[in-house]
């Protein structure tokens, strides 16, 4: 567990020292990462967690882990794509005021090692939920509150498809990839051939190719193309105008492993080639689930529907955070920390482990919510 | 609350649509600020001083109309978007526009010379206001070349820095582009990636694009009367979202319902309350007001029915008018820069507009011969005006002549459309996508339509009529796709008017869903049901109506997979 990766592994070799602004990154991406982590109050550890040979050789996990000895469940922090730990801070501290919290880099983005991922998407799948797993076994932890935004949302889920006796409580925010592609047959007729081309054009690319591409000019396109991002952590973050866009970038100039991977995982534009609504049926039914999302994020709440419909005896609990987006944990912090403590309350409340006897006698509140139809949910 | 419209060039329309919705539901919302970029901001002026909705309808139709007749499309010489701008702008708006929206009306700027955000809310006078919303159009080559002054600075376009200036935190913002914006299209998309261009989220996805290229390049009549519907289907489902629509008596009365945070300053509002409800039935029944329907209407009549754009719309002819185009751009930049040294050098400044506007008018007829019938005599270009305008006179009387049959009085024509559309139904089965988020899959049975249609059909005729707007675009066989995507929309938002039964068979059927489905809002859903069933023995016709409905349940047991989703997300915004 030491806090260096080998430096040479991420040094990019066939491009020599023509593009030498990614050879520091490394280095620069850990000072950043400080930097922002500057803004949490409670004491953190910061360290590799080496999983051995999951996907490359021998690959380490970047974690931080915060109020380790607390008693309770830990919670464990997975972000979605493009992003990194360090995007957690603004809730950090307010999570791990009464338990241990974790966060982890996902392999293949921010610091962690960037193996390359098999090309097939359900293998890709596998491979990630495998290095959680392998994660959990190295930190050593029983059992796990699993939050996932975005791609970790997804993570998370099949985490919990896999290892469900290692999840007490699953929180998705925002998850990426529980609806289906939508066939529409008119869209031929409905988009003027110049744009299908485009599209069809772009599709091969890396999500995020364009923030490479542009070489030097990159940190200032993420600078230009999501403003938005750092404003919403101005208000934590004294010079938060200049970090993010340098974190984001760092985090997603190197090789773009996990990006890769995520490119196998979806299909078309930004759809999962294995979605989860054909899946989300076998979770284990004693499984709590949380959903939360922001209400300018999604058509409707199409996700916390698939999963209560596919659920029907199991407790799903869904919070819409009123003017908030996609990025549901830094719009409205307060309310998003509000709702995964009150998550954690009912993790800790109820442990799908010990009640052996079957759904029906076991969950009294939660029971009584899951039975209802897919409209309970909390208005913020 | 405030609401913010973001900048977007000719997808402006959208806009409108939004504004009708909120003068027809919300008007207390209406009271705050409004904020706005570019043509948003003109959108934002246009709903505070309470111009009827229809002439900035025609007004944007027209606009559209002139930037596509150019050989370039907009970017033609003789196009001068800024002229056109503050010659309506002269026109509808009242003299003392600038004491109704002072204070209330923040325009977004782009300053030149250090690109920085100014955002503007006091007018001294008209003129003032005027000069701030030519500003916040300016797109510089586009528009001109030299930024207009406000206030002795040269401003631009204030869709360059922020293009959906936020006020507060309780600031709803509204925007054409699909993306992270409180009242904008839901695209079908996965809705991952996101860019934010000068403030305005924007989501990645095909729709997007093609809607970005036409900021600037306006699309046909059809589309911008889809946008506009578009935007008032959104507004509305926002207001229902947040259970804004509401009537006032329920405002003064009832304590259930809090709403919070973007909407903390609104008012309590009680699913009991029946006038309530019914409010909200109808606004979710309703569709665009006739009037700007009827622009739109007459709009895409003009667009598509004439012989000349029939001829226009021949592969052939589209080929040769690309042949052309390097020809006809000189003579248009030779035209466009006489009209405007005759218009320099004869008008005084006062007058300049005002005479801009005749030379332009009788410019654009010409424009048109260019457009329609130059290919055919390219070879005698010294015909004079005289002669051609008696000989396009005289074509246009032929063409009346020729489509007089379409020439009726709407009353006739949407029967007449009414009972084809009856026909229709009996003779197949639709199954129909409509695209947007909101996805409704709808499928007519076999529903028998019996001997008296016809009276029935006066019936509605006189309750309906923004709905059957819909079907009198439809008449005209052209677009029947988009057309019957409209009638599917009005049927299925239809579901709970009591009046719409007639075309809604799966009325019945889907408050049995919610009524099975939905346990809180049993009670609802049963009054409803009871009041459904009493109307139908009161009003329509018994036996063939109860048999149509039956077959239907009956045959499409399977379908409202997506109708159920509907049924969903009312019960949960009634929570």
């Amino acid at each position: 567990m030491g806090s260096e990766l080998n430096l040479s592994a991420t040094r990019s070799s066939w491009t020599g020292g023509w593009f030498s602004w990614t050879r520091q990154s490394d280095e620069m991406l850990r000072n950043i990462e400080k930097k922002i982590l500057s803004c949490v109050k409670t004491v953190y550890k910061r360290f590799y967690v080496d999983i051995g040979s999951v996907v490359g050789q021998s690959d380490k996990i970047w974690t931080i882990c915060l109020n380790e000895d607390a008693p309770r469940a830990p919670l464990v922090l997975l972000h979605g794509m493009g992003a990194g730990l360090a995007l957690w801070c603004t809730n950090l501290d307010a999570l791990a005021a009464h338990r241990p919290v974790y966060a982890i880099d996902l392999l293949g983005f921010g610091r962690s090692s960037r193996p390359k991922f098999s090309s097939d998407a359900s293998k890709v799948e596998a491979q990630w939920v495998e290095s959680v797993e392998e994660w959990r076994r190295e930190v050593n932890l029983d059992q796990i509150i699993l939050l996932g935004h975005s791609l970790g949302g997804y993570i998370a889920t099949a985490y919990a498809l896999k290892y469900p006796e290692r999840v007490r409580h699953l929180i998705l925010a925002d998850p990426w990839g529980f609806p289906e592609k939508p066939s529409n047959v008119y869209e031929k007729y409905q988009m003027p051939l110049w744009v299908r081309a485009v599209a069809t054009a772009v599709q091969p690319f890396n999500p995020l190719w364009a923030v490479r591409a542009a070489g030097p000019a990159g940190r200032w396109l993420v600078g230009k193309t999501r403003p938005d991002i750092p404003r919403k952590f101005a208000a934590f973050l004294p010079d938060a105008d200049q970090l993010i866009p340098d974190y984001i970038y760092q985090c997603n100039s190197q090789t773009p492993s996990g990006e890769s991977a995520f490119h196998t995982l979806m299909t078309g534009f930004g759809w999962a080639k294995n979605p989860m609504v054909h899946r989300v049926g076998s979770l284990s039914p004693r499984l709590p689930v949380t959903v939360l999302y922001g209400s300018r994020s999604w058509v409707d709440n199409s996700t916390s529907q698939l999963l209560t419909e596919h659920r029907p005896n199991s407790a799903t609990y869904v919070q819409v955070i009123n003017g908030a987006g996609h990025h549901v944990y830094v719009d409205k912090p307060e309310l998003f920390n509000k709702y995964v403590l009150e998550a954690c309350a009912r993790a800790d409340a109820y442990d799908p482990r010990e009640t052996e006897a079957g759904p029906e006698t076991s969950q009294g509140l939660d029971q009584t919510i899951g039975d209802q139809p897919p409209d309970h949910n909390v208005k913020s | 609350m405030n609401l913010s419209f973001a900048g977007c060039g000719f997808l402006g329309i959208y806009h409108v649509g939004v504004a009708v919705c909120f003068k027809k539901y919300a008007p207390h919302l209406l009271l705050g600020k409004i904020s706005g970029a570019s043509f948003g901001a003109i959108s934002a002026c246009a709903l505070l001083c309470d111009i009827p909705i229809g002439e900035i309808t025609s007004d944007v139709l027209r606009i559209v109309g002139e930037a596509r007749a150019g050989s370039l499309g907009p970017f033609s010489p003789s196009f001068n978007i800024q002229n056109v701008l503050l010659a309506s702008m002269q026109r509808h708006l009242p003299p003392d526009v600038h004491k109704l929206v002072s204070g209330r009306l923040h325009i977004s700027l782009t300053r030149v010379y250090d690109g920085k955000n100014v955002i503007v809310s006091e007018f001294p006078t008209r003129e003032d206001l005027l000069q701030a919303l030519l500003a916040s159009c300016f797109v510089p080559v586009f528009s001109g070349m030299l930024p207009p002054r406000f206030h002795g600075v040269r401003y631009m376009d204030g869709g360059f820095s922020d293009n959906l200036p936020v006020l507060d935190e309780n600031t709803v913002t509204v925007s054409p582009f699909c993306g992270e914006s409180d009242i904008c299209p839901r695209d079908l998309s996965s809705q991952l990636f996101h860019v934010n261009l000068a403030n305005t989220s924007i989501e990645l996805s095909k729709q997007n694009i093609n809607r970005f290229a036409r900021i600037l390049f306006p699309p046909k009549p059809e589309v911008l009367s889809n946008m506009c519907k578009q935007g008032f289907d959104d507004a509305l489902r926002f207001l229902h979202r947040n259970n804004l629509i509401s009537c006032t008596r329920c405002l003064a009365v009832q304590t259930t319902f809090q709403l919070q945070d973007v909407l903390d300053d609104s008012h309590e509002y009680d699913p009991e309350c029946e006038e309530c409800k019914t409010h909200r039935q109808d606004a979710l029944v309703d569709d665009l007001p006739d009037t700007v329907m009827t622009i739109f209407q007459n709009a895409i009549e003009s667009a598509n029915s004439g012989l000349a754009s029939w001829l226009l719309r021949r592969r052939g002819m589209r080929c040769i008018s690309l042949i052309t185009l390097p020809y006809r751009v000189p003579v248009d930049i030779l035209y466009a820069t006489f009209t405007n040294y005759i218009g320099d050098k004869v008008e005084t400044h006062a007058l300049q507009y005002a005479v801009m506007g005749n030379v332009r008018v009788r410019r654009r007829r010409c424009l048109r011969h260019n457009n329609v019938m130059t290919r055919f005599v390219t070879s005698t270009p010294k015909m004079s005006k005289s002669l051609w305008r008696l000989s396009w006179s005289l074509l246009r009387q032929l063409h009346a002549f020729v489509y007089s049959a379409h020439d009726r009085s709407d009353a006739a024509a949407r029967i007449y459309y009414k009972l084809a559309l009856e026909a229709k139904k009996d003779t197949e089965d639709y199954r129909l996508d409509r695209r947007r988020a909101s996805e409704v899959r709808v499928t007519y049975g076999d529903v028998v339509s019996d001997s008296d249609t016809f009276e029935h059909i006066l019936n509605v005729t006189a309750h309906n009529d923004a709905l059957l707007a819909y079907y009198y675009l439809d008449s005209d066989n052209k677009m029947k796709m988009t057309e019957i995507y409209d009638v599917t929309d009005a049927d299925t938002e239809a579901v709970q008017s009591p009046t719409e039964r007639d075309l809604n068979k799966q009325l019945e059927f889907d408050n049995d869903w919610s009524s099975d489905l939905i346990a809180n809002d049993d009670e609802l859903d049963l009054d409803n049901l009871d009041d459904d069933l009493l109307d139908r023995n009161i009003f329509s016709d018994p036996e063939s109506e109860w048999t149509g409905q039956r077959s239907y349940s009956s045959s499409d047991g399977d379908q409202p997979e997506s109708d159920r989703r509907i049924e969903n997300f009312t019960a949960f915004e009634d929570n």
